[in-house]
């Protein structure tokens, strides 16, 4: 067995820089984290603590899907989307529900959200596909059916949860995915088209929240009280914050409230109040870095499986980090996207760092792989 | 392995490295574009957003809505709302709550007034969460903490909307009351509700809730360090909740109330001809206006332990043996299975033998031979034990029903009770034991296991005044906006049919004007000079207080041992009108102290009636058919 067989080449090489970056963010997150638990007056247990937890957790999977060899992994990626998909079944009829959406599996003390492994596991699917139907020509429409019907009918599950916000992630990732290995120019246009003329269609499908805050994101300030205000409460606590911040502990959006699900999906609008401009500058310069490193991977692997595997891991990630930061700028629609690594909760922060360690599998046996 | 390392086939890897660079630039032109943005806020407009979120505190205010009037058929206001002033306090950094508290009360002593609470602090004070310091303050504590606001920093005066229920405890088992949600209705899913909201809790506050409450409005203000707003950051005006207008005519429900002069029991008004309550009271009461800001533990104490249950409407909820109000069906059983005709004459000696058991007339020395006519009359018992036994429990039970008997009336209020009506089956299935031929002797004439609510009395005896129709009671006319456009209409709605012969309607129609108004009628006292009333007394035997309990027995015995009077009736006997049920608690005879009270309660109906038609002397005359005996 190839793909098992211990090689030092694996630790000789390993991808320490990727490895420090991910870790760094982690750490950032956690303080941040503790940031916005601080002022908690009832004494609920630490999130940052939790967090924490999860992130060995995290660290875990890290280490399995880094030793296995990911074309090993990949003769598994139908099994681990059917896994997937099960989960997400189990959660559309079963799952718990919190917050009006049924998004999860709970499992008595821990919360499981299917859809967040979906997006990795429809990645490595994609790749699977792909590196067995190679072809020198752009795909046609015709031949992109099956991944299409791979991608569609989780979304609509998860759409139905309801979670558009993962819904249109999960698309937009497979999206750029395909866009990447190539596809025909007129197959792209039929395929815009078509999606276009079906929006209309679309939009009763859509929950009265999720259109509410569409059209709220047109104009916030119409509707303080609403949608409107999560983002107008953003904006200021991001602004506040000016050049320099208000300093660890001392956001006042932050430590009052007026910041809504500041632990997940507005937890950058914390870090930004606390840490100011110079703080966004540098998170943001360390998520450039990551994207670039993951990109770097996909440029340098030695075969076709690598490169779309890297190149969806950091697709997943940019992606995420762009919609969720342009959701707290006020400058797209909230649609509940976390920002990776740094947003609370288990099952993301799981799967990013398990997805860290596929590209870290990647990124290494480049070096084996050679001949 | 097929895939041999290294090799690559498919697209070419420059291809990848030239769409890796377009990528590339993407990703870099997408967070330039958040970088520029995030300058933006935070440098640029940095230093008015700062000042947004020090000095300004952003108020996030709920606007109770105006819950929905309550009137009356006539259009008359019978629950109303009143503003209360509350004195509140926004927690806010660097107050001591103690002295702040303090502050108060010595502004208080002033005017010798004291905090109405000893502690108005919640054990945990959130940031920027209101706490509600004192509920429904009068004018003077309005005054003061007015006058002294700058020494309450973050104490303010709010106005809230509350219930005035007009006409307090008359109306009150109907229209019911309100109070904060609970914790169990604010889990429920399709409640939306707030901590602090109002709610319906009881009668038509209750039922119709959703009607009344109207829907909130907010307030986004941006408050100084003193409270005071200094900007209107945005309002949604609430939505006044829908008015109910009621079938009921206030004038008609005073009257009743009236009648009853604090006895025990219940009154129902209906108008046969579609269902209409027209008047419903019950007896003792309780003032709804009490339970405005929270009810104080030992007032609600004392209606709960009040043995006879003030918070429960008892035209509804209360069920009583119905006695002889039941012979009406038990004669129209025996006519319709042609057990007897109406010439058939049964001898009361005064008590009816079966087995060694002796079953007693009411009449001591007995009725002598009579017909149905005068059974019903005089409400001879022996005549019905006769009848009852040779139809049996079931076929009695088949008529009972037929009346309404023994399910829900299907009235527009909560707690409603079915009553009971026994059957064989029923006995085997609840008590595990066969049918005793005793217990339909007993069923005969209302006693034993039988139980009905006054509506169901008053519902049953409707059918036979409009000739057959059972309605289904109508207790709500319609509901419409505060500007009074209708929004929902309730149409008298057909739910069973009296399936007697008109020949059989109109024997026992007679006999019913015959208790009222021929010579040796039970119900005599509901006599008017037009002779336009039918009834039917009854007086039941209280049963259900625990026999091996004696002690406890003796001692109650002397409140609780008194038969319930009950009387039934309808006018004008053409073409009726109004039919009553009144249910007197443990207070004697039917004849003697339920028909007097139906009678003034008709008497008011008809008065107010012929006011209305001034001008018109409405002669009434009797039926020239109708003679004494």
């Amino acid at each position: 067995m190839i793909f098992l067989k211990y090689d030092r080449r694996i630790f000789q090489n390993f991808d320490w820089m990727l490895f420090a970056l991910v870790m760094s963010i982690c750490a950032i997150g956690i303080i941040n984290i503790y940031s916005t638990g601080f002022s908690l007056i009832d004494n609920r247990s630490p999130l940052y603590l939790k967090q924490l937890q999860w992130i060995m957790l995290g660290l875990s999977l890290m280490l399995v899907t880094f030793l296995i060899d990911y074309r090993a992994i990949s003769q598994a990626a139908y099994i681990i989307y059917a896994i997937s998909m099960a989960s997400l079944i189990f959660v559309a009829m079963f799952g718990h529900t919190a917050n009006g959406a049924q998004r999860w599996i709970s499992f008595g003390f821990l919360l499981f959200q299917p859809s967040e492994l979906m997006k990795v596991a429809i990645i490595i699917a994609l790749a699977r596909y792909f590196d067995d139907h190679k072809s020198n020509e752009p795909y046609l429409l015709r031949e992109l059916f099956v991944p299409f019907l791979m991608v569609i009918v989780p979304s609509v599950l998860i759409l139905k949860q309801p979670d558009l916000g993962t819904a249109l992630v999960t698309i937009i990732i497979s999206t750029s995915i395909v866009l990447f290995i190539g596809m025909n120019w007129k197959s792209i246009l039929i395929a815009v088209a078509s999606v276009l003329a079906m929006l209309p269609l679309a939009w009763p499908f859509l929950k009265d929240y999720q259109k509410d805050r569409l059209l709220t994101f047109l104009s916030p300030e119409s509707d303080p009280l609403g949608t409107g205000y999560h983002i107008i409460q953003s904006m200021i606590a991001i602004g506040s914050g000016g050049f320099l911040g208000k300093g660890f502990l001392k956001g006042s959006q932050t430590q009052l409230k007026f910041l809504p699900e500041q632990q997940t999906d507005f937890v950058f609008s914390v870090f930004a109040e606390e840490w100011g401009f110079i703080g966004g500058l540098v998170l943001m310069l360390m998520f450039i870095s990551l994207i670039i490193w993951g990109l770097k991977i996909a440029w340098h692997s030695k075969d076709l499986l690598g490169t779309i595997l890297a190149f969806g891991i950091t697709a997943l990630i940019a992606w995420q980090v762009v919609i969720n930061m342009g959701m707290v700028l006020g400058m797209i629609p909230v649609v509940g996207i976390p920002l990776p690594f740094l947003s609370y909760g288990g099952s993301a922060i799981v799967t990013l760092l398990g997805a860290i360690g596929l590209l870290m599998n990647v990124s290494v046996r480049r070096f084996i792989l050679q001949h | 392995m097929e895939k041999q390392c290294g090799l690559r086939n498919g697209p070419e890897p420059a291809e990848f490295r030239q769409r890796l660079k377009i990528v590339l630039i993407l990703i870099g032109l997408f967070l330039s574009i958040l970088l520029i943005r995030l300058w933006y806020l935070q440098v640029i407009k940095g230093d008015e957003l700062k000042q947004r979120s020090e000095n300004n505190a952003v108020r996030f205010r709920i606007i109770q809505p105006l819950r929905g009037l309550i009137m009356d058929r006539n259009g008359t206001v019978v629950v109303d709302n009143r503003p209360s002033f509350d004195v509140l306090y926004m927690p806010t950094k660097g107050i001591n709550h103690e002295l702040l508290l303090q502050r108060i009360k010595d502004i208080y002593k002033t005017k010798t007034l004291e905090i109405s609470s000893d502690r108005p602090f919640p054990k945990t004070v959130k940031p920027y969460l209101p706490v509600r310091l004192e509920k429904n303050v009068g004018m003077e504590k309005v005054a003061l903490v007015e006058t002294n606001i700058l020494d309450l920093p973050g104490v303010y005066i709010e106005v809230t909307p509350v219930r005035l229920y007009l006409d307090g405890e008359i109306v009150a088992p109907i229209t019911g009351y309100t109070g904060e949600v609970s914790q169990r209705e604010l889990e429920e899913p399709e409640g939306d509700y707030l901590s602090g909201d109002i709610t319906g809790k009881y009668g038509i506050e209750k039922v119709f809730n959703p009607y009344i409450r109207g829907s909130r409005g907010n307030e986004l203000v941006e408050v100084n360090a003193f409270g005071k707003v200094i900007k209107n950051l945005g309002r949604i005006d609430p939505v006044s909740g829908s008015n109910v207008v009621l079938t009921i005519d206030a004038q008609l429900q005073k009257a009743a109330w009236e009648a009853f002069a604090g006895l025990a029991g219940a009154a129902v008004a209906m108008d046969p001809r579609d269902g209409s309550i027209l008047a419903m009271v019950s007896s003792p009461s309780f003032d709804p206006n009490l339970f405005n800001s929270g009810i104080a533990r030992d007032e609600w104490e004392k209606l709960q332990k009040n043995p006879l249950k003030p918070l429960s409407n008892k035209a509804i909820s209360g069920q009583y043996p119905p006695g002889s109000i039941y012979k009406l069906i038990v004669a129209a059983a025996a006519l319709e299975e042609d057990i007897i005709n109406p010439d058939t004459k049964i001898f009361c000696n005064g008590s009816f033998e079966l087995g060694n058991r002796n079953f007693r007339c009411w009449k001591k020395h007995g009725h002598g031979s009579v017909n149905l006519h005068r059974a019903l009359v005089e409400s001879c018992d022996v005549y019905f034990y006769t009848v009852g036994k040779m139809l049996g429990v079931d076929k009695i039970a088949k008529y009972a029903k037929m009346f309404g008997l023994g399910d829900l009336t299907g009235i527009e209020l909560d707690h409603e009770r079915k009553g009971l009506v026994p059957t064989r089956d029923w006995k085997l299935k609840r008590m595990k034991e066969p049918w005793l031929l005793g217990e339909t002797i007993s069923i005969s004439i209302g006693q034993g296991f039988n139980l009905a609510t006054p509506l169901q009395l008053v519902q049953a005896y409707s059918s036979l005044a409009n000739g057959g129709t059972r309605w289904r009671p109508l207790l709500v006319q319609r509901i419409e906006l505060s500007n009074g456009s209708i929004t929902k209409e309730y149409l008298p709605e057909k739910i069973g049919e009296l399936k007697l012969s008109q020949q059989t309607m109109a024997v026992l129609n007679r006999a019913l004007w015959g208790v009222v108004n021929e010579p040796g009628g039970t119900g005599a006292a509901a006599r008017r000079p037009y002779a336009d009333v039918c009834g039917k007394t009854g007086t039941s035997q209280v049963i259900g207080l625990p026999q091996n309990d004696k002690a406890r027995r003796q001692k109650k015995i002397a409140a609780f041992h008194k038969d319930h009077a009950l009387f039934v009736c309808y006018a004008p006997m053409k073409n009726p009108e109004i039919a009553i049920a009144v249910v007197a608690e443990n207070a004697g005879g039917g004849g003697a102290v339920a028909a007097p009270i139906a009678r003034k309660i008709l008497n008011a109906y008809f008065d107010a009636k012929k006011k209305e038609k001034t001008g018109q002397v409405a002669a009434i005359i009797p039926p020239a058919d109708q003679t004494g005996d």
